[in-house]
C-alpha cells in the first residue's frame, strides 16, 4: 500500500455498459474510526492513451526515417518536449533515449529553439510548412555532461493528430566553427600583414630619397663640371651613375605614389570628374605641347571619388594615351556613360599603338612594361598606381585594343545624385 | 656688405650642396654652418668658439637636428628678442602637414622642403638668394648687436 501512494497506476475500468476504458488510479490512505479507508482518484487517460497509440505508430513510421538520417535528429512537440529521437542524437547528446523522451529540449539546447516552436504555435501548419520554419539556425547546445558546441538546426514541421510536431536535425558544426575562425585569423592576419608591408614599403621608399638624393646630386655635379676633363671611360662611366640614379630616383617617387593611393587616401566625396580632368590636363600642359595632343571630352558627371586620386588616374591614363605613340597627332577623348545602375563607366580612348591583347592584364601589374627603356621612359607603376586607385573606390579597370588602332581605358566609378 | 647666412644642417653632403648652390647664386655669401641646434644657438648668442661671430642677415634651419633638433632652435631664436627680428626659413626634407604647422605657429619666417632634383634644388637656393638675400628689406642690425 505505502509503495503505491501518490504514483498513477494505470489500469482498465468498465462502466456499466460493459465498455472499458483506460484509466490512472492515485490512492491516498485515510484514517477513519473504522480503520483505514482509502481514497480513489480515478482519471480517464483514453484521449492520453489515443495519442500514445497514434505515437507508437508514428514512431514506427518515421523511425526508420530517422535514423538513417546522418544528422542527429530530435522530433519535438509544441509543449517543447521531446516526442522522439535518433541513436545519433543519443551519441551527440551523450543521454539514453529513455532519458531524453518526454523531457524539455531546453535541457539539451537551452537557448533559442524552444521560444522559436511558441512562436509557430500561433500559425497556421500551411504558414509553418511554408516557411519552412526556419533553416540554418546557429545555436549552443548542452550535453548531457554540461559541456556546449555550437549546432546548425534545421527544421521542419511534421502534421500530427496532436497538432504540428517539429522535427529538428541537429547538426555538431564544431569543425565548421573552427574552421571559420581559423579563416577570420588568417584572414585579420593577412590584413594586418599586408598593411605592414604598405607601411614598410612607404618608410623604405620615403628613407631611400635621403641617400639618393646625394648621389643623384653629386653624380650630376661630377659630371656638370668634369664633363671632357677626364678620359671618355669617365664621361661614359658618370653618365651611366647620372642615369641610374635619376631613374631609380622616379621609380622611388612612383612607388611612393603607389604606396600613397592606400595609406594617404582620403574619404571618397561628391566630386566633378569633369573638373579632375581639367586639373589632370593642367598638370600634363607640358606633354600634351610637345606632342600637339588633341585632348577633347564630353561632359563628365559627378562621383564620389578622393579628387586627388581621380586626378592622378586621369592624369596617367591621359599620360599614357600621348606617350605611347607612334608618330602623328596623338587623340585622346574622354567620356562616360552610365552602366544601367548606379555606376558611371568613364573611358579614355587613344589612337595610339594599341597594345596586344595578351598583355591586357598584365600592364596593371607592378613593374610591367612592354617597351624598351630606349623606346619609352617609364617605371611600370602608372596602371599599377590607376589599378589601385579604381579598386580603392570600389571599382575595376579594363582596357580593349588593337595592336595598330589604339586603345580605350574603361572604368568604373559610382555617381552621386547630383545632376552632371 | 657681404651677406651673412647661417646654415643649421647635420649632413655634410647638404651643406656642401647648399654650399655649392648659393656659390652659383651668389658668391659673396658668407655662409656659417652649425652641424647641430646647440652649436646654432652658441653661434647665435655669441658664446665659447663663436665669440667673434657675425649675426646673420639669414637663418636655413633643418628640422631634423642632433642636441636640440631644429623646432626647439626657432622656439628659442622666437623668444629672444635680440634674434627673433632674423629671418628664420626651415629648409627640409619632411613634408609632414604637421611640421609644416608646427613650424608656422613657431614664428618660422618660411617653410621650403628640398627637392630631390639637383636642378630643382638649385633652382630653390637661387630662390632664397633673389628674395631674403635681395628683395627682403631687412631690419638694420645695431652696432655690434
Amino acid at each position: 500500500m505505502a509503495q503505491q501512494i501518490g504514483t498513477g497506476i494505470e489500469l482498465i475500468a468498465r462502466r456499466k455498459d460493459g465498455s472499458e476504458f483506460p484509466i490512472e488510479i492515485m490512492l491516498s490512505p485515510l484514517e477513519s474510526a473504522e480503520g483505514i479507508l482509502v481514497t480513489a482518484a480515478i482519471r480517464d487517460i483514453s484521449v492520453r492513451r489515443a495519442a500514445e497509440k497514434h505515437l507508437g505508430q508514428m514512431e514506427g513510421r518515421y523511425r526508420g526515417l530517422l535514423e538513417a538520417a546522418p544528422d542527429a535528429m530530435v522530433v519535438v512537440n509544441q509543449g517543447g518536449e521531446i516526442v522522439l529521437l535518433n541513436v545519433q542524437a543519443e551519441k551527440q547528446f551523450g543521454y539514453r533515449r529513455d532519458e531524453l523522451v518526454g523531457q524539455k529540449v531546453k535541457n539539451i539546447i537551452p537557448e533559442g529553439f524552444a521560444e522559436r516552436l511558441i512562436a509557430d504555435a500561433l500559425r497556421s501548419v500551411e504558414d509553418a510548412l511554408a516557411q519552412q520554419i526556419g533553416t540554418g539556425i546557429e545555436l549552443i547546445a548542452r550535453r548531457k555532461n554540461g559541456s556546449e558546441f555550437p549546432i546548425e538546426l534545421m527544421l521542419s514541421p511534421l502534421e500530427s493528430a496532436e497538432g504540428i510536431l517539429v522535427t529538428a536535425a541537429v547538426r555538431d558544426i564544431t569543425a565548421r566553427k573552427q574552421a571559420e575562425a581559423y579563416l577570420l585569423n588568417k584572414v585579420e592576419e593577412l590584413n594586418r600583414s599586408n598593411e605592414e608591408l604598405g607601411q614598410f614599403a612607404y618608410v623604405v621608399s620615403h628613407d631611400l630619397q635621403e641617400p639618393l638624393r646625394m648621389v643623384a646630386s653629386y653624380t650630376q655635379l661630377l659630371s656638370r663640371r668634369y664633363k671632357g676633363q677626364l678620359d671618355s671611360d669617365a664621361d661614359e662611366f658618370i653618365s651611366f651613375a647620372v642615369d641610374g640614379a635619376s631613374r631609380m630616383q622616379r621609380l622611388i617617387q612612383n612607388l611612393l605614389a603607389y604606396s600613397r593611393v592606400g595609406t594617404k587616401g582620403k574619404d571618397l566625396l561628391d566630386t566633378s570628374s569633369e573638373e579632375a580632368l581639367q586639373q589632370a590636363l593642367i598638370n600634363l600642359r607640358g606633354a600634351i605641347k610637345d606632342s600637339g595632343a588633341l585632348v577633347t571630352h564630353d561632359p563628365l558627371p559627378a562621383v564620389l571619388a578622393d579628387e586627388m586620386q581621380l586626378i592622378q588616374l586621369f592624369q596617367n591614363l591621359v599620360g599614357n594615351a600621348i606617350k605611347y605613340q607612334s608618330s602623328g597627332v596623338p587623340r585622346v577623348h574622354v567620356s562616360a556613360s552610365k552602366n544601367g545602375g548606379k555606376k558611371w563607366i568613364f573611358s579614355v580612348q587613344d589612337n595610339g599603338l594599341g597594345i596586344d591583347s595578351q598583355y591586357f592584364e598584365k600592364i596593371f601589374g607592378m613593374f610591367q612594361r612592354l617597351h624598351k627603356r630606349e623606346e619609352f621612359a617609364g617605371t611600370g607603376i602608372g596602371l599599377a598606381i590607376c589599378k589601385k586607385i579604381v579598386e580603392r573606390h570600389g571599382g575595376s579597370i579594363s582596357v580593349q585594343s588593337r595592336p595598330g588602332h589604339g586603345s580605350t581605358f574603361r572604368f568604373a566609378l559610382a555617381g552621386t545624385e547630383r545632376k552632371p | 656688405m657681404p651677406k651673412e647666412v647661417l646654415l643649421v644642417e647635420d649632413s655634410p653632403g647638404d651643406v656642401r650642396l647648399t654650399k655649392e648652390a648659393f656659390r652659383d647664386a651668389n658668391s659673396s655669401i658668407h655662409l656659417h654652418v652649425a652641424s647641430d641646434g646647440v652649436e646654432a644657438m652658441a653661434f647665435l648668442r655669441r658664446e665659447r668658439a663663436h665669440a667673434r661671430a657675425p649675426r646673420p642677415d639669414l637663418i636655413l634651419l633643418d628640422l631634423n637636428l642632433p642636441k636640440m633638433d631644429g623646432r626647439e632652435v626657432l622656439a628659442n631664436i622666437k623668444e629672444d628678442a635680440s634674434l627673433k627680428t632674423i629671418p628664420t626659413v626651415i629648409l627640409t626634407t619632411s613634408e609632414a602637414e604637421a611640421d609644416i604647422l608646427k613650424s608656422y605657429q613657431l614664428q618660422a619666417n618660411c617653410y621650403l622642403s628640398k627637392p630631390a632634383l639637383l636642378d630643382a634644388f638649385e633652382s630653390l637656393v637661387k630662390s632664397i638668394n633673389d628674395f631674403w638675400l635681395t628683395k627682403a628689406k631687412l631690419p638694420q642690425q645695431r652696432k655690434g648687436g
